[in-house]
């Protein structure tokens, strides 16, 4: 034998104990860096008021009670739940549709489905905005120009009633396909033997995808919702974008965002629009934890 | 080589506690299998062993050195995995090599100790190759070479087996044996195949709920079993168990009495027989009366098991396959007095000439 | 059963099938009509692209000279932003992937003190709103004259959350706790099993963790159009944006029209052509993420 313990000589190395710490470092660096930081600094900002005469000062949790009842602030929310109420049904039922179909493999050119579907996942938001923008155009948009060939009106669809759905449907075209990508992926993760075990008890391929799939791939159904949701209150670049076609009916605070956006850098008011902000994030995790107490009780 | 020593080692995760406490010593040059059913800690104990978890309490010396503080490394031991753990991005020389690479050894060395090792295993036409390109067996020689060439004063062996189909653990069981003889290196292994510590160890440690049982040679723990734990344990089919009290030179059985030559102690609760040393015969001419329930036959061996009114079912090896039973028959039951094992209250055995 | 049950049922079968893909075509022609928008829009002048209809190319292609335009207006600034995108997406995109890759591998095989409260605190990050994040960043970096710097793009975009807890998902998968202690047995330490045993095996999850850092960072707007102030360091989705606005409020004229739409057109060839090469990737790491939530 070459080796002996009594002549080991124990290196210099990280150990079990160490290593975790130091393979956190860079992420944790930055995570406090640019979001704790920020984020002690906005709730730090939002305690305080900043007069014209007088310079800043520490109010408590004054920009809070007037946010609470900030109608500005609700409406915002009022709409973005409204919004929801339309986007995430559709989009979320047309997604997990389509990834039901293309994995049952009922279908034709399956592949090209499927990447055709995620493409619009990467196109920027605001060139979606802007492709969609034109498409609506009430001028020269192809859709009323579609609508003038067949006499029929043209549809306005930066109109008071119209706006939420316009809007909707921009961010159905960027996310269903995303969604979609995600149910699919978790249906293919199902193990096969299922299939043959219900082809062995007379499921039909419908039955199959319904029966037994589809419950099998709830709680991926649930964190798509929960993305859905946050993803919605945190609404800002649609309309934001689309505010110089929809003058009339797209003001300063449309969203929650959009409020705090327009608060912190038209009117300077970074300690209100601070105070918006950390209502908005308390809204999200209400709307959230809501869900999945929801969603637990509904599993039970 | 190496003695490896445990004095009171203890580890618990949080507050559970999953070895209680174990002392043991594994001779130079021995074969040491762990057995016991999964959660023992019996895979627990040889990571601890390996250095890859930490001890709670106790210490472990190698050859006499304290290495409780020490790392897996360096321990200067070698361990096979049960997945085998095979680097995927390396080939096979590299993953041989990478140990000694890492122990900063002369090139020269390393190629000698991997293509010795190669030859050993059989390796050399696949030397080239990642490991996914290899067949199960090929993978487990593969991690065996690893070990080898680390030239370790110990090697542990973490339920190697268990990956592979039953015709090749055959197989890989006699190289194991060929290769423990070859190297005369101490071993220590995991397994919960009864089979393979029966045929491979010099020495078995049964555990059971991160307590050693008993040690012992294979043949030691299936004819003195220190308790009824081991008892069950160790022996294909189980041994039976009945509960029993003694009655003056007899021990009373659920629906019968075996007579002895001499009193039993007072202080049994139960009698165990392994199924070779019951003999059927004509009912009412046994010890106890039963009824046959299945008949499995084997070819060589046949097993009978028999329901016995308020002591469920026993187990009877017969050699052979024509035995002349036939299920529903009602036997008598008679039980070989010399081979018998009692246990008291505690399920401690109680030695049968004691009296 | 027999021959005719056989043929009964494939028929049925064949006819489900065409009716399903007849479904997708429908959204598949509802997903491709504004890509397509763009590119017969970019290929008509500017009169053509009120005159003619929307959907089809007009007979005066005039793709060429929209591009030209594109690329020389304002002293060729596009092609500034589409470098300056390139830019903040990359940089962003390495180091937030490579910061993942470490942080998940710590998760998915270290226990350490405040492990579950770290990871909380990483999966809660997305509930944050971006105004309660961008403005009090922008804030900041104006204090420490960071404002209108790449820096401001790229730094808070290293915080990448989605990519922290893909790497723990796929480094759960990918990376067996043999496999590491084979190592250490071998006399491997910790970093060295990382970068000489396991970072190879990882490569797939730091490729999906890179193009969705790579895709967010590149369609990334809320955070440029605040801390970016003048027009050398807009990225290509703030440049469009303005110009776009322009466009539609008359202040540029009608030219900007058709050259936004070439802009569009060149802006989302570049991460389509990526998606449709890298597809084995993204969708690997989606499904590694879909097993365990």
């Amino acid at each position: 034998m070459t080796r002996s313990l009594a002549g080991h000589r124990p290196r210099v190395i990280i150990g079990k104990k160490i290593a975790p710490y130091v393979l956190l470092l860079p992420f944790v660096l930055v995570f406090v860096a640019f979001l704790i930081v920020p984020m002690i600094y906005a709730f730090n900002l939002s305690l305080h008021k900043t007069a014209l005469v007088g310079g800043t000062r520490f109010v408590g949790f004054d920009n809070y009670a007037r946010a609470f009842v900030d109608p500005n602030f609700w409406s915002g929310v009022w709409l973005l739940v409204r919004f929801g109420l339309i986007q995430m049904p559709i989009m979320l039922s047309l997604a997990l549709a389509f990834a039901l179909i293309l994995d049952s493999g009922l279908v034709y050119a399956r592949g090209l489905f499927r990447i055709a579907f995620f493409l619009p996942y990467a196109v920027p938001a605001v060139i979606a905005t802007l492709m969609w923008g034109y498409l609506y155009g009430p001028a020269y948009g192809p859709i009323a120009q579609i609508a003038a060939f067949l006499s029929l009106p043209k549809p306005d669809f930066f109109s008071e009633n119209a706006i939420l759905g316009s809007i909707a449907n921009i961010t159905i075209w960027e996310y269903t396909g995303y969604n979609m990508i995600i149910y699919f992926a978790a249906l293919q993760a199902i193990p096969t033997d299922l299939e043959e075990a219900s082809k062995m008890d007379g499921a039909s391929a419908f039955t199959y995808a319904v029966r037994v799939k589809l419950p099998m791939i709830v709680p991926m159904i649930i964190v798509t919702i929960m993305f859905s949701i946050i993803g919605t209150l945190q609404l800002f670049s649609e309309p934001y974008l689309i505010t110089n076609l929809a003058r009339s009916v797209i003001n300063s605070h449309f969203t929650p965002n959009y409020y705090a956006y327009t608060l912190a850098f038209t009117a300077q008011q970074y300690n209100y629009s601070a105070a918006i902000s950390f209502v908005l994030g308390a809204v999200v995790a209400v709307f959230s934890y809501a869900f999945m107490l929801a969603s637990n009780r509904g599993a039970r | 080589m190496a003695v490896i020593t445990l004095s009171g080692v203890t580890k618990s995760f949080g507050s559970v506690s999953i070895i209680k406490g174990v002392d043991l010593t594994i001779d130079d040059g021995e074969f040491v299998i762990f057995v016991g059913p999964s959660g023992s800690g019996k895979s627990t104990l040889l990571r601890l062993i390996a250095g890859l978890e930490e001890t709670s309490g106790g210490h472990i010396l190698i050859d006499g050195t304290d290495v409780t503080d020490r790392g897996p490394a360096e321990r200067a031991l070698s361990m096979v995995f049960q997945s085998y753990a095979l680097y995927p991005t390396k080939t096979v020389r590299q993953n041989m090599s990478f140990g000694l690479e890492v122990a900063r050894l002369p090139r020269a060395e390393i190629d000698r100790r991997v293509d010795a090792a190669a030859a050993i295993l059989k390796l050399e036409p696949y030397m080239a190759r990642k490991p996914r390109a290899l067949s199960g067996g090929q993978r487990q020689r593969v991690a065996i070479g690893r070990a080898i060439v680390r030239e370790p004063v110990a090697f542990l062996f973490d339920e190697p087996l268990s990956n592979l189909d039953a015709a090749l653990r055959v197989d890989m069981r006699v190289e194991i044996a060929k290769l423990h003889r070859r190297l005369a290196a101490t071993m220590v292994y995991v397994t919960h195949d009864q089979v393979e510590a029966m045929t491979l160890a010099d020495k078995i440690v049964v555990l059971d709920g991160g307590v050693i049982q008993q040690v012992g040679s294979p043949m030691e723990l299936y004819e003195r079993p220190a308790n009824l734990f081991v008892a069950q344990f160790i022996g294909s089919p189980k041994m039976n168990v009945l509960p029993a009290s003694a009655d003056g030179r007899a021990i009373i059985v659920p629906g019968g009495k075996v007579r002895l030559a001499a009193p039993p102690p007072a202080m049994i609760a139960h009698l165990g027989a392994r199924p070779e040393n019951i003999v059927i015969t004509p009912p009412g001419q046994g010890d106890i009366d039963g009824r046959v329930d299945v008949v499995e036959r084997l070819g060589s061996d046949t097993f009978a098991y028999v329901t016995v009114p308020d002591a469920g079912v026993l187990t009877v090896r017969i050699v052979g396959n024509d035995v002349g039973i036939a299920i529903d028959q009602p036997v008598g039951l008679a039980f070989d007095t010399q081979r018998l094992h009692l246990f008291d209250t505690r399920g401690q055995a109680v030695p049968v000439a004691a009296a | 059963m027999g021959i005719v049950g056989n043929t009964v049922r494939s028929a049925r079968f064949r006819l489900s099938r065409w009716v399903l893909t007849a479904i997708l075509c429908i959204y598949l022609v509802y997903t491709l009509i504004p890509i397509f928008y763009v590119v017969t829009a970019s290929t008509k002048t500017n009169a053509d692209l009120f005159g003619t209809f929307g959907l089809w190319f007009s007979d005066d292609f005039h793709l060429r000279e929209n591009l030209v335009d594109l690329f020389t207006m304002q002293d060729g600034i596009f092609l500034r932003w589409l470098g300056n995108t390139f830019f903040y997406a990359l940089t962003s995109a390495i180091g937030a992937a490579f910061f993942a890759l470490l942080a998940g591998y710590a998760f998915a095989k270290y226990d350490f003190a405040g492990k579950r409260l770290l990871f909380a605190l990483v999966l809660g990050a997305v509930m944050i709103p971006q105004t309660a994040l961008v403005i009090p960043l922008y804030l900041l970096f104006s204090k420490v004259g960071l404002l209108n710097t790449p820096l401001a793009v790229i730094l808070p975009s290293l915080v990448f959350p989605p990519g922290v807890f893909l790497m723990r998902v796929y480094v759960e998968e990918a990376v067996s706790d043999e496999i590491i202690d084979a190592g250490r047995v071998d006399g491997a330490g910790e970093l060295h099993i990382l970068s000489g045993l396991t970072f190879r095996l990882l490569m797939p999850g730091f490729a999906t963790v890179f193009i969705l850092a790579f895709v967010a960072a590149w369609n990334n707007y809320f955070l440029p159009l605040v801390v970016m102030s003048t027009s050398d360091q807009f990225p290509v989705t703030v440049g469009l944006a303005i110009w776009y606005a322009s466009a539609t409020t008359g202040s540029g004229g009608n030219l900007l029209f058709t050259v936004v739409m070439a802009g569009s057109l060149v802006s989302i060839l570049p991460v389509i052509l990526a998606f449709l090469i890298m597809q084995r990737f993204w969708q690997g790491g989606l499904s590694a993420g879909s097993v365990k939530a």
